[in-house]
């Protein structure tokens, strides 16, 4: 299974501001909060932790299939700039992270040998609707590609709270995949 | 605000605090509740804190991080916002 998040930096929506302390204190631990203030680049850190819980969460609810919003029970821990490991309750999943000026972009995975295909673009228009279908139409498209399966049969469906699933010609696939947008990056991995 | 919000007046409130945040006008527009804040409104999950605080502001309450955990729907922050006001 796999998870990912992408935040982008320069987004004028990317989440309140986080510089308030209750906004901290409802998404970070203690130990997270020291992370961040003695980073030199505190907005990418704050964000770097938040894609780090956000990728994990992901993947834990398609494992765990219930839904619950707590960023504090995702206590994330940095190895180096751009690897992690994310715990809540008694899992551990690994992160690995991209950080450029515009975006921060983690993937999470269940072990550090997981083979993932991953993809991050930008799009122009920030509609959610728009990024969202083009969001579906590339990640069917590269399935498609590297499976070998007709793009015309593919398509997603939500389940009932909300993990998308991969159908071919009406088929449920087993392929566990993550898709994300924020602003104008969108990304999938698979 | 007294004691006697109607269910109703909750939800006109709760209506106006998500507003700045959704992202499908239709699924706002329908609100009721049983609108989930993540999969109808699409609100994202750094915005569901922003939801968290605007909150606690409006109706001046303290909403631990072992209550918010529930918080993914209108129904389940109507519960948290009428046991939060009958506590105080």
């Amino acid at each position: 299974m796999i998870g990912n998040d992408i935040v982008d930096l320069k987004h004028a929506t990317t989440g309140g501001n986080w510089e308030c302390p209750r906004f901290l204190e409802k998404v970070f631990t203690k130990k997270e909060e020291a992370l961040i203030f003695a980073s030199e680049n505190q907005h990418q850190t704050v964000w770097l932790l938040w894609s780090m819980k956000e990728a994990a969460y992901k993947l834990h609810v398609q494992k765990f299939k219930k839904r619950f919003f707590n960023p504090t029970r995702l206590e994330c821990e940095l190895i180096s700039e751009d690897k992690g490991i994310v715990k809540i309750d008694d899992n551990e999943y690994f992160t690995a992270s991209t950080l450029t000026e515009d975006y921060v972009y983690t993937i999470a995975k269940q072990n550090n040998t997981q083979e993932v295909y991953t993809s991050v673009f930008e799009t122009k228009k920030e509609d959610y609707k728009i990024q969202s279908d083009l969001l579906k139409e590339r990640f069917l498209k590269a399935i498609s590609k590297t499976k070998g399966l007709t793009f015309h049969a593919l398509k997603i469906e939500k389940t009932a709270i909300g993990i998308p699933q991969v159908f071919y010609a009406s088929k449920q696939l087993s392929i566990s995949f993550s898709l994300t947008h924020c602003g104008r990056f969108s990304g999938f991995a698979y | 605000m007294g004691n006697t919000m109607t269910k109703e007046e909750l939800i006109a409130k709760l209506k106006i605090i998500v507003q700045p945040y959704i992202q499908d006008e239709d699924a706002f527009n329908n609100l009721s509740e049983h609108t989930d804040f993540i999969n109808d409104l699409k609100i994202n999950s750094a915005n569901l804190v922003d939801v968290v605080l605007d909150v606690e502001d409006e109706f001046d309450i303290r909403i631990e991080n072992d209550d918010m955990e529930k918080m993914i729907s209108v129904k389940a922050a109507m519960d948290i916002v009428i046991e939060k006001l009958a506590a105080k």
